[in-house]
């Protein structure tokens, strides 16, 4: 009983470890794009607010950079390249620990 | 919303104008193979997805660069398109009121998607050309600037009206 235990807490914490790899889509600002078009395109692909895609836009034009979204991988590709379809700079990077 | 028609008002001499300028960015949108663009303005628009991870960029670039240019080659042909009937002065070529008669384009979801993305990647393209580095970047003498700024109006404008209800 308690050897299968220990298997089991092992095995939850590969999968945590493994699953737990947070990434992130990046968006960074540039001098072109209109702040307008900006909130347009967070609130039309991602579905936010006004208000988020507001704040969001301003995190770009102030900070230089906004994390947009976090999760796994393959989704973050999936949103820079969508960002990149709307003209917007993103990248993908592993969240710092 | 899907249903929605977007009206844009725009002279004989905007849709002309305009018109040239998206025909010569689709004919900058040759694909490089999976390789970076060399052309600065074209990479702006594949830009890398990896800052600092060359071998994932290039895994990005080769998985969905092609793919992006296509839908930008859609979507110039789907503005053309629409532009046709404004643009075409037919044998009133040398009329200047011609030039200034307003006409109205029509726009469905997916036409007023492909304006918006093609406003945008014009103005991107434009702005590598001109150097610009600053948002206030503006030399009065240069015309561009002029159409820079005309692309940026539009650009907003449709936002707007895309926005307004939502």
């Amino acid at each position: 009983m308690v050897a299968s235990t220990e298997t089991d807490e092992r095995v939850v914490l590969d999968t945590t470890t493994a699953a737990g790899r947070v990434w992130q889509t990046v968006v960074w600002n540039d001098p072109v794009n209109l702040m307008s078009y900006v909130v347009h395109v967070f609130r039309d692909y991602f579905g936010f607010s006004r208000e988020k895609a507001e704040r969001l836009m301003l995190a770009v034009h102030h900070d230089g950079h906004a994390i947009v979204a976090e999760g796994a991988r393959e989704q973050m590709e999936l949103h820079a390249r969508a960002m990149h379809d709307y003209g917007l700079w993103a990248t993908v990077r592993e969240a710092p620990q | 919303m899907t249903d929605r028609l977007v009206v844009l008002e725009i002279t004989r001499m905007e849709a002309s104008h305009l018109t040239q300028l998206v025909m010569q960015f689709a004919d900058l949108l040759d694909d490089p193979g999976d390789r970076a663009p060399d052309d600065p303005a074209l990479a702006r628009l594949v830009p890398d997805a990896y800052s600092d991870n060359p071998a994932a960029a290039r895994e990005f670039r080769s998985l969905t660069q092609r793919e992006l240019l296509d839908r930008r080659s859609t979507d110039a042909a789907a503005v053309l398109a629409s532009l046709h009937g404004a643009a075409d002065l037919g044998d009133r070529s040398d009329d200047e009121s011609a030039l200034t008669e307003v006409e109205l384009i029509r726009l469905d979801r997916d036409a007023a998607d492909a304006w918006l993305r093609t406003l945008a990647a014009l103005r991107l393209v434009l702005a590598s050309r001109l150097g610009i580095a600053d948002e206030d970047d503006h030399h009065d003498d240069d015309p561009r600037f002029g159409i820079y700024e005309w692309l940026g109006y539009r650009l907003d404008g449709l936002v707007r009206v895309l926005g307004e209800g939502s």
